[in-house]
């Protein structure tokens, strides 16, 4: 086998490396300590008494978030864009076809029980609004929504959009709770909500 | 049982078992001979560095090494030569990519409103563009490169299919010029560093596997019974690069929460699992080589290779503290990043105690600067990182530009510069060529050192108060981000000398091959007196 030729670059370089058997340095081994004493501190310190599934460092108070205090103004414009606008738009004007209008709409400037009475159970059924005729899919509020919270959204939606009913008070909506407390399912359409006292 | 007491159990039981397993190496309970750890020194290698050496008449005066030993070193070089050249031309190129799309970010996170005719110009794409090209192109072109140089020589053996080698680096370079593309154009994984599409990954998974295979053939035909440490990193690397990137890419394996810890999983290991052993075992490699002194403790050495190995693997989750992850992870992440101290700690004593009383070297070898600067921000960046990791600190540097800075003192300061010292070593060995503008080395070494000097410390300061402007409930968020502004002008400064840079080296290259020097067969006297360049 033909030997390749040798660089001078190659020639002038010192031998490959090797090691010698130097013993570890006891600072080293005093770190080695120290750092084990340090993890041992910092996991018996360690907050791990939550379920893992809650996530790193969290607690129940962080997790249930801000429940407004008793007393404490529900505001209405905020719900109705987290929690109506999707469907209903932020101009109250609804989808043609899909999501009829709160603008304007009889129910909504109607009997304030009745309009309670839908945000609490929901509609699935048909519906006629502003004389156009709807297949009703409203969600129900009762299990998310307080009295406090459904009448500020009402108030907020019978004043808006040239709307001009008169304000809720959450002591209407609390009594058209215990009016329906036993009813299970939303209401079947519009002929349903008109027979309501 | 509570979390807390298995977590607790766990990490003594390992602890334990790791100081034993060291224990046990130095012991040789593994080995099956005595002399497999003896250790044997070349004749005149001792107590001769490099500097002592008279160039003019380098033959005569130098110690004249063991005849066999630089035989065997230059069937070495013979048999690499290609492919290393190949994989640094690959290199140099994606070093210029990832500098302009970098120095592109970094403008227009202070002017936002230069070029934004393109799509594919806009921040998100460029800083993923420069991502990609350092973590795929640079960083591994260059590092592979010196391995494949490097494992041959400490092996003592021809590298066995340097084919394989070759056609794996062309695949994984059309891969990666795909992915970018790709990248470019919109099409995105989504995931920090695993944006490239998964489709392409399978192009790195078999281009990574047939960079591989020779090393491993290499291995099997070895010469030598003792493994030097260089090869305990380089192979590791090889070995642990293929087992993150198929995990971390493999598709419809990981949702939700559990993407986000794989995602992180594969973050820091790709940096301390693939970078960082690399860059190491060409420093254990080049700083002994280079002052003509053997590493002083191989005691030393085991402790780092293995505390690195050991710990490395669990500490990505602190990328994850306060977020949806259980924190048993999270806590047993922050306390491996700080058990990092420990190997980092062994790595810098191992190398000061090598390098102890030859620091004049240091003035000839503009190789053994940029190694020995990348070596002790190797220290920095690593300790730093420990503590940023803890709760206290990342609660302010966590999604601010400090963490910016920091990484970037890891892969610049400490990875790019080492394989920019490691490329000025071997090129003139795999091209027999000199570099022909000596004065061009110093003026490298000068920008790089500089602006990353700049970079570093105006993103960490920028990065802390931006840090406490978020903290602070009365301050408003755009608080936050003017205070930055002054800062992040400064980083575009520093990257503007580091791309300066860049071109210098590249331009030098060009001159090298273009044959600004020539062969040259007797090296001139004062080219060797100006640099010290071997």
């Amino acid at each position: 086998m033909s030997s390749p030729e040798i660089l001078p670059q190659q020639r002038r370089e010192n031998p490959d490396p090797q090691e010698r058997t130097t013993p570890i340095p006891w600072l080293v081994l005093a770190l080695a300590i120290i750092l084990a004493a340090f993890g041992v501190d910092y996991i018996s310190h360690a907050k791990l008494d939550t379920p893992a599934s809650w996530g790193d460092g969290r607690s129940h108070s962080e997790l249930a978030g801000n429940k407004p205090a008793d007393g404490a103004k529900a505001d209405g414009a905020a719900i109705f864009a987290s929690t109506c606008a999707a469907c209903h738009q932020a101009t109250g004007q609804g989808l043609p076809g899909v999501f009829p209008p709160l603008a304007g709409s009889e129910w909504v400037l109607g009997k304030p029980t009745t309009a309670a009475a839908i945000l609490l159970h929901g509609i699935n059924g048909p519906i006629t609004v502003k004389g156009q005729s709807y297949q009703g899919a409203m969600p129900a509020f009762a299990a998310s929504l307080g009295d406090a919270e459904i009448a500020a959204v009402l108030t907020y939606v019978r004043s808006q959009w040239g709307n001009a009913a008169a304000p809720l008070s959450a002591a209407t909506v609390a009594e058209v709770r215990t009016q329906h407390a036993g009813r299970t399912g939303p209401f079947s359409g519009g002929d349903e909500l008109k027979a309501l006292p | 049982m509570s979390t807390l007491s298995i977590l607790m159990s766990a990490f003594v039981l390992s602890i334990v078992g790791l100081g034993f397993f060291i224990w046990s190496q130095r012991a040789r309970l593994t080995d099956s001979g005595p002399e497999a750890s003896e250790i044997i020194f070349a004749k005149g290698e001792i107590g001769h560095p490099e500097k002592a050496i008279d160039r003019t008449t380098p033959q005569a005066v130098s110690p004249r090494p063991d005849e066999a030993e630089l035989l065997a070193r230059v069937r070495a070089d013979a048999s690499s030569a290609q492919v290393v050249f190949f994989f640094y031309c690959c290199a140099f190129v994606w070093l210029l990519v990832a500098s302009a799309a970098g120095l592109t970010a970094s403008i227009k996170l202070h002017s936002p409103d230069w070029l934004t005719s393109e799509a594919w110009l806009s921040f998100g794409r460029i800083r993923t563009l420069h991502l990609n090209a350092v973590a795929y192109g640079w960083a591994p072109m260059a590092g592979l490169g010196t391995a494949l140089f490097i494992i041959p020589r400490l092996l003592k053996t021809e590298l066995a299919g340097a084919r394989y080698a070759l056609l794996g680096g062309a695949l994984w370079n059309a891969a990666l010029v795909a992915g970018l593309g790709s990248l470019a154009y919109g099409v995105s994984d989504g995931m920090e560093w695993l944006e490239i599409p998964w489709q392409i990954d399978i192009l790195f998974v078999a281009g990574g596997a047939l960079v591989g295979l020779p090393l491993i053939l290499t291995l099997l035909r070895r010469t030598v019974a003792h493994l030097y440490v260089s090869v305990w990193y380089m192979g590791c690397a090889l070995f642990w690069f293929p087992i993150l990137f198929f995990v971390a890419n493999f598709p419809g394996l990981h949702h939700g929460v559990e993407a986000a810890t794989m995602n992180w999983w594969f973050g820091h290991n790709v940096l301390g699992l693939f970078y960082t052993p690399l860059a190491l075992a060409s420093i254990y490699y080049f700083l002994p080589k280079l002052i003509g002194r053997p590493i002083q403790s191989y005691n030393l050495s085991l402790l780092g290779f293995w505390g690195l190995a050991f710990f490395y693997g669990q500490v990505g989750g602190h990328h994850l503290i306060g977020g949806p992850v259980p924190g048993w992870l999270v806590t047993l992440s922050i306390v491996q990043s700080m058990m990092m101290i420990l190997p980092v700690a062994a790595f810098t004593v191992n190398q000061h105690l090598t390098l102890k009383g030859h620091l004049s070297a240091l003035r000839g070898s503009p190789t053994l600067q940029f190694i020995c600067l990348g070596g002790l921000m190797y220290t920095a960046s690593s300790v730093q990182g420990s503590f940023e990791a803890l709760r206290s600190m990342n609660a302010v540097t966590h999604f601010t530009h400090y963490t910016v800075a920091h990484a970037h003192l890891g892969l610049y300061g400490f990875v790019s510069m080492v394989f920019f010292g490691a490329i000025y070593f071997v090129v003139p060995r795999i091209t027999g060529r000199e570099w022909p503008w000596p004065k061009l080395v110093t003026v490298h070494f000068w920008l790089a050192a500089t602006g990353i000097a700049i970079y570093f410390v105006s993103l960490t300061i920028g990065g802390w108060l931006q840090g406490t402007a978020m903290l602070d409930p009365s301050r408003g968020f755009m608080e936050s981000v003017h205070a930055t502004l002054p800062y992040l002008r400064g980083r575009s400064v520093g990257g503007a000398l580091m791309v300066l840079g860049h071109v210098i080296f590249a331009v030098h290259f060009i001159g090298l091959l273009a044959g600004a020097s020539g062969r040259a067969v007797q090296p001139s006297p004062a080219l060797n007196a100006a640099t010290g360049d071997i």
